[in-house]
């Protein structure tokens, strides 16, 4: 597993150079919106249960013959183990976030989980749909845009209260490793 | 490769849970030194190649039998080797500087290291005179920063207890 100041180091190994200016450059910024990151970290790991059961529900909604008899969201169980593995991608993609770098999620959660879904028989469209979903509302809760949408009597929605600040880097950062795992499972 | 992150990464893998407030402070602990880390690394990559030079012509100059017959210094090619390792284990405590841990001295320099000098017969006396040297060398403020300076020699007194 990587983070961004080891893959600083690995990238120079292999040209046998010291890391110098130009890719500490990089790392700085790291450094400099490290609060930044533990905030969106921190947005991610607290509203985690949140974020999949909306994006679990979501997709069931767009897709209701998942909860009907033969579909892959019934019984119960099969429900069960569709909001684990919603929790499962979302804390590597919490990982990644905090590592500042996608080697962990890439190794130990995107790695052959496309082949096990195949053989599982889960439908993959669904999957990425429930992770687009997760998507959209991590970001919003990194970027704090997040709202109590349609239902104005939504109580479970609160805003981090953290200081207000341009978040724009680490949401992009943060939608690539989505995309990643999207991507994985197209 | 090891770091704090990684570590904090790998802890709460284990235990199937989302990095915690602890985790999330052992990282901001991590990033608030980080600072005077880089500065380090960024002046040691900087003055490398002088640094090297005076590393090397001091540990020959402490030990000028090395360039005796038979020895490990006998001639330009072995010389140029020696100059060459000294650059390996300042490009390694670089490295270290970078990543905020003894990962890759551990990986890279240690691992096999004694097992290698025995087997060629080099002294390694030879290199802890030359890393104590760039150690005592190094000074604050004309080189770097005092914090900088401080995680400089921890890494450097790193490599020197590994050979000694």
């Amino acid at each position: 597993m990587l983070d961004a100041f080891s893959r600083a180091v690995l990238s120079a190994d292999s040209k046998n150079a010291a890391i110098g200016s130009g890719e500490l450059a990089g790392l700085r910024a790291y450094v400099a919106a490290g609060n930044k990151r533990l905030d969106a970290v921190n947005a991610i790991s607290s509203n985690a249960s949140c974020i999949v059961s909306d994006a679990v529900t979501g997709m069931i909604c767009e897709n209701t013959g998942l909860i009907q008899a033969g579909g892959n969201c019934y019984p119960n169980r099969r429900m069960a183990a569709c909001l684990r593995d919603g929790e499962i991608v979302l804390r590597y993609i919490s990982y990644a976030l905090l590592a500042g770098d996608s080697s962990v999620l890439d190794d130990r959660c995107l790695n052959g989980l496309k082949e096990t879904y195949i053989a599982l028989g889960v439908p993959l469209q669904s999957a990425a749909r429930a992770v687009g979903i997760m998507k959209a509302s991590s970001t919003a809760h990194i970027n704090e845009t997040n709202t109590s949408g349609t239902n104005p009597d939504e109580t479970r929605f609160r805003k981090m209260e953290t200081i207000q600040g341009d978040c724009s880097a680490l949401v992009a950062e943060a939608a690539s490793y989505f995309d990643r795992v999207a991507s994985a499972l197209a | 490769m090891k770091s704090v992150v990684t570590t904090v990464v790998t802890a709460a893998d284990a235990a199937g849970r989302f990095p915690s407030q602890n985790d999330l402070e052992a990282v901001q602990g991590n990033i608030q030194r980080a600072t005077a880390r880089l500065e380090a690394a960024e002046k040691l990559a900087i003055g490398m190649d002088k640094v090297v030079r005076e590393a090397g012509d001091a540990c020959f100059k402490k030990y000028p039998y090395l360039k005796q017959q038979g020895e490990a210094g006998s001639n330009q090619i072995k010389v140029d080797k020696c100059y060459r390792d000294l650059g390996h284990y300042m490009r390694l405590i670089n490295y270290c500087l970078v990543v905020g841990g003894t990962g890759p001295l551990d990986e890279w320099g240690i691992a096999g290291a004694r097992e290698v000098y025995r087997t060629l017969n080099l002294p390694t006396g030879a290199y802890v005179e030359a890393l104590t040297y760039t150690r005592d060398r190094a000074c604050s403020p004309r080189d770097m920063s005092p914090q900088a300076l401080n995680e400089l020699k921890s890494y450097i007194d790193y490599a020197i207890n590994s050979l000694s």
